[in-house]
């Protein structure tokens, strides 16, 4: 099944490339790389291989490949789609080692890195002279660049800024063959087709990035930020709607609900008070700006009921505020014993219906859901609670997080705002894209990746086999665990 | 039934006439005319408002032209959401009239707005000075509908300002002129009007001192939306767009006269007339002249950009004029060729210098007798291959505007 190689003469190989250290095909480092942030549905690679150098990873690939083997590429593991998950008999290739920062040019406004470089680390290299990188997902403190060009992810202030797709400049790639190519560049406008807008996003199917350019933005002179509770995520809804209709662009706006706010307070030690609903929202530009901006948004909060307004007294406390809202996830937690993590986005005008309607699939399933999200683009979070020990229950959220992803659609929205289709989601592109659209899409993968070889089983829908249910506790069809089939 | 009728020289395309033009009125008629020219194995190349048919190589074929023109409904504008879906022959003042309904924009001030088609304009990724503050096509399209080469319809992206749901195609088509696939339809993230817009002049500049005046302001945290430099007499009036509501525009202005004052330049806010006459010198060197050119190149290389790469470029025309983004770090030379031996050898010169900077020249428009002598792209980048094999998986036959691309696509 793996082509010319044996695993042993692969390892060996490999190790020759990489060194013994950086190659592993057993031993408890191999559990690590069963599945990335999507912790259901675990698969065990064969192969782990940590290259170095763009030239290792070249080299990886090719000696993969020779050996029939799938890779599936991997940067630190966070994505909360299954967009690094393994497939039977692939080689992972992790570019965690690749953590150099090697070029910066602040006039020109970007910095080269290598793919393994910790998102905030970016920032932090460049901040000491005023400048940032913008792309903020809530990981941002574990999760790579590589990761990020691959799942072109988001953050609280893409409503203002974009996402990865827009900070990124240019991509050096290992393609399936061990081919290396360079994508865009430093310098706006290369002639030919926007190679690099394929990539980003591409969740590893096209290839292993292994150096990338970002721009870098000068920070805003002021950032100002308010925190506001109402009575109901309806009147939270109408703020939101009312900030936009007014002309304000908010760096972001973020909107959590009771059980959210719940769970925020009780991992936080925050003195939230016990709300329907709870805004985040940041203001940010020249100072005279930001100011007057910020005072519009706060009066229309008031307008629309807010029971009460906290304005934070420093960077400290304002720190505090954001610091509930990013735990948010994590904090649901202290609630519920298991929680699945949704990622659906909707026009945002029609936030309040929507969390009534996901009120409403909840109590159909006899679950709770906690919203956390992106409300001035419309990118919900909702957090399906349940408990594992209870037979059946970790179906139920499974099918109520579909239900959500499903009215998304029906709304006009989409399956997925930042966290990618990945293996999880693979199955709904076909509740949001028709046959043609999906086609379409995969003529650019083989474009890049005639064989598929590079990151099976993602993105786009396969046929089940029968005898095969999806998602948590699903059962993998004895085929594919017997090494009979691989279903890429 | 699609409209149809025999080309005209009126319909050529750098010099080659189309034997027929289809005029479809309809996405599904769209769809129609490129099934029939499958079937009958039909060169074909779509013309929006024309505004961009310089650009590119002459095609190697071609037999029929498919017009946009009717399809220009709005299809859709959700103003609480901010988004707005049109047909790709809609005019970029005809949806900014039916945005600005609504107080909102395009953000996207690309040249000939009453005839470029939102459609062509992502086919040539065209843009406008307010790219520095809001980006390009590339980053305000959120989905498109398209046609393939054998006629099948499809889409990409969504309708939301957020997602990331499979592959980028809206962003793949955008600058494609063409070759991948027909858009029919096109979906925008929009932003609101401001309330106010301003513009700040600093006359006859250096490019030095532009570059300086730059990197005070970007030090001083203001957020300009765009900063054209005109090129007059060999200097440069640099002209600073601030948008925004009233208190923060006010701010911003005074702030960056400010700043120029602390440099030794006299700088004014410009109203009224004055206003508009300079973003109307600005219009003239990105619209007017059978040539024109456009350079890419660091930011940080303005001196060199403007002083040496466009003044050569600029030198060999009669009349003249050109402009310089020097936040962007692109530019445009534009006007009527002197003697064509001249200028055809600075080009190449100035190509090979540039691209010796990491960047590029590319003829936006050109007469033959400078086309004959400059590629219009230049040497095709190190991702041709990708290139290539993503134009045999799209077009298998090459029959979508071919040869008009880079490397021969």
């Amino acid at each position: 099944m793996s082509g010319p190689a044996s695993l042993a003469e692969l390892v060996g190989r490999m190790a020759a490339v990489v060194g013994a250290r950086n190659c592993f095909s057993a031993g408890p480092d191999l559990l690590t790389y069963e599945c990335d942030g999507l912790t259901h549905g675990r698969t065990r690679p064969d192969l782990v291989v940590l290259p170095g150098s763009t030239a290792e990873v070249a080299e990886v690939v090719r000696l993969a490949r020779a050996a029939g083997r799938p890779i599936v590429p991997r940067g630190s593991g966070t994505g909360l789609s299954g967009g690094a998950r393994p497939v039977p008999g692939c080689v992972v290739v992790a570019t965690s080692r690749m953590r150099r920062i090697l070029e910066t040019c602040l006039e020109d406004g970007w910095v080269r890195v290598e793919p393994g470089v910790i998102n905030l680390d970016v920032t932090r290299h460049v901040s000491g002279a005023g400048y940032y990188y913008a792309p903020d997902p809530s990981s941002q403190s574990i999760c790579s660049i590589g990761g990020n060009v691959a799942e072109n992810s988001g953050g609280a202030h893409c409503l203002k800024y974009g996402f990865t797709v827009n900070h990124v400049l240019g991509a050096r790639v290992v393609l399936h063959d061990g081919r290396v190519v360079d994508l865009g560049g430093p310098v706006l406008d290369a002639p030919g087709h926007d190679l690099l807008a394929a990539l980003v996003g591409s969740e590893g199917m096209l290839g292993i990035v292994t150096e990338v350019t970002l721009r870098l933005l000068r920070r805003p002179e002021a950032t100002r930020t308010f925190f506001a509770t109402f009575p109901s995520t309806d009147e939270g809804g109408e703020a939101v709607s009312r900030i936009i209709a007014a002309g304000i662009l908010p760096a972001a706006i973020e909107m959590m609900d009771r059980l959210a706010i719940e769970a925020a307070k009780a991992a936080t030690g925050l003195d939230w008070p016990d709300v329907g609903a709870a805004l985040l929202m940041d203001a940010d530009g020249p100072v005279a700006e930001v100011e007057d901006v910020s005072a519009r948004a706060v009066r229309i909060a008031r307008e629309v009921g807010a029971l009460e307004l906290r304005l934070p007294r420093d960077e400290a406390e304002r720190q505090l505020m954001w610091k509930g809202r990013k735990s948010a996830f994590a904090a649901v937690g202290r609630i519920s014993p298991n929680y699945l993590v949704e990622d659906g986005v909707i026009p945002r005008s029609e936030i309040a219906p929507v969390l009534r309607e996901i009120e409403g699939l909840a109590r159909d399933h006899g679950l709770r859901v906690a919203n956390v999200f992106h409300a001035g683009d419309g990118n919900l979070h909702p957090l399906v609670l349940y408990d594992a020990r209870n037979r059946g229950e970790e179906e139920r959220a499974e099918h109520l997080g579909g239900d959500i992803l499903r009215m998304c659609v029906r709304r006009g929205g989409s399956i997925t705002g930042e966290h990618g289709v990945g293996a999880e989601k693979a199955a709904y592109m076909a509740d949001m894209f028709g046959p043609d659209d999906l086609e379409t899409m995969r003529r650019v993968r083989a474009a890049f990746d005639p064989d598929e070889a590079m990151n099976p089983g993602k993105v786009f829908p396969s046929t089940r086999l029968c005898g095969e249910k999806p998602g948590p506790g699903g059962v993998e069809h004895p085929a594919v665990r017997s090494g009979e089939v691989q279903r890429w | 039934m699609v409209r149809e009728r025999p080309g005209t020289p009126a319909d050529a395309i750098q010099e080659v006439v189309p034997r027929i033009v289809l005029a479809p009125s309809s996405p599904a008629e769209a769809a129609e005319c490129l099934a029939r020219s499958a079937a009958e194995r039909l060169a074909v190349a779509f013309v929006g408002g024309g505004t961009d048919l310089g650009l590119g190589a002459r095609p190697a074929r071609l037999d029929a032209v498919v017009r946009t023109g009717g399809l220009s409904r709005l299809v859709d504008h959700a103003p609480a959401d901010q988004v707005v879906t049109a047909e790709a022959g809609m005019t970029l003042s005809a949806l900014g009239e039916a945005l600005a309904r609504h107080r909102q924009r395009l953000a996207l001030d690309a040249p000939f707005p009453s005839r470029a088609t939102v459609g062509g304009v992502v086919a040539a990724n065209a843009f406008g000075p307010r790219r520095a503050r809001f980006g390009s096509a590339r980053d305000l399209v959120l989905g498109v509908g398209l046609v393939r080469a054998d006629g099948t319809a499809a889409r990409g992206g969504g309708k939301v300002v957020k997602n990331v749901a499979g592959f980028d195609l809206p962003r793949l088509l955008v600058g494609s002129l063409g070759t991948l696939a027909l858009v029919t339809q096109v979906t925008f993230r929009v932003h609101p009007l401001p309330e106010v817009e301003a513009t700040v002049l600093f006359p006859g500049l250096e490019a030095e001192q532009v570059r300086a005046l730059a990197a005070a302001w970007r030090a001083a945290q203001l957020e300009p939306s765009a900063a054209a430099a005109v090129l007059a007499a060999g200097r440069l009036d640099l002209g600073l767009r601030v948008e925004g509501f009233e208190a923060g525009v006010a701010d911003q202005v005074g702030r960056l006269l400010a700043l120029g004052r602390k440099a030794g330049l006299a700088g004014e806010r410009l109203e009224g007339a004055g206003e508009a006459a300079f973003w109307r010198r600005h219009d003239a060197a990105r619209e007017q002249g059978s040539l024109r050119v456009k350079l890419a190149a660091p930011p940080s290389r303005l001196a060199d950009l403007a002083r040496t790469w466009l003044a050569s470029v600029v030198g060999e025309l009669s009349p003249s004029a050109a402009v310089a983004y020097p936040t962007l770090g692109l530019a445009f030379a534009s006007g009527e060729p002197a003697p064509a031996v001249g200028l055809a050898a600075a080009l190449r010169d100035v190509r090979a210098a540039i691209a010796g900077a990491g960047g590029s020249l590319v003829l936006v428009d050109a007469p033959p007798a400078v086309r004959a002598a400059v590629d219009p792209f230049g040497p095709p980048p190190a991702s041709i291959e990708i290139m290539r094999a993503l134009k045999d998986r799209f077009d298998p036959d090459r029959r979508l505007a071919p040869g008009r691309f880079v490397g021969g696509i």
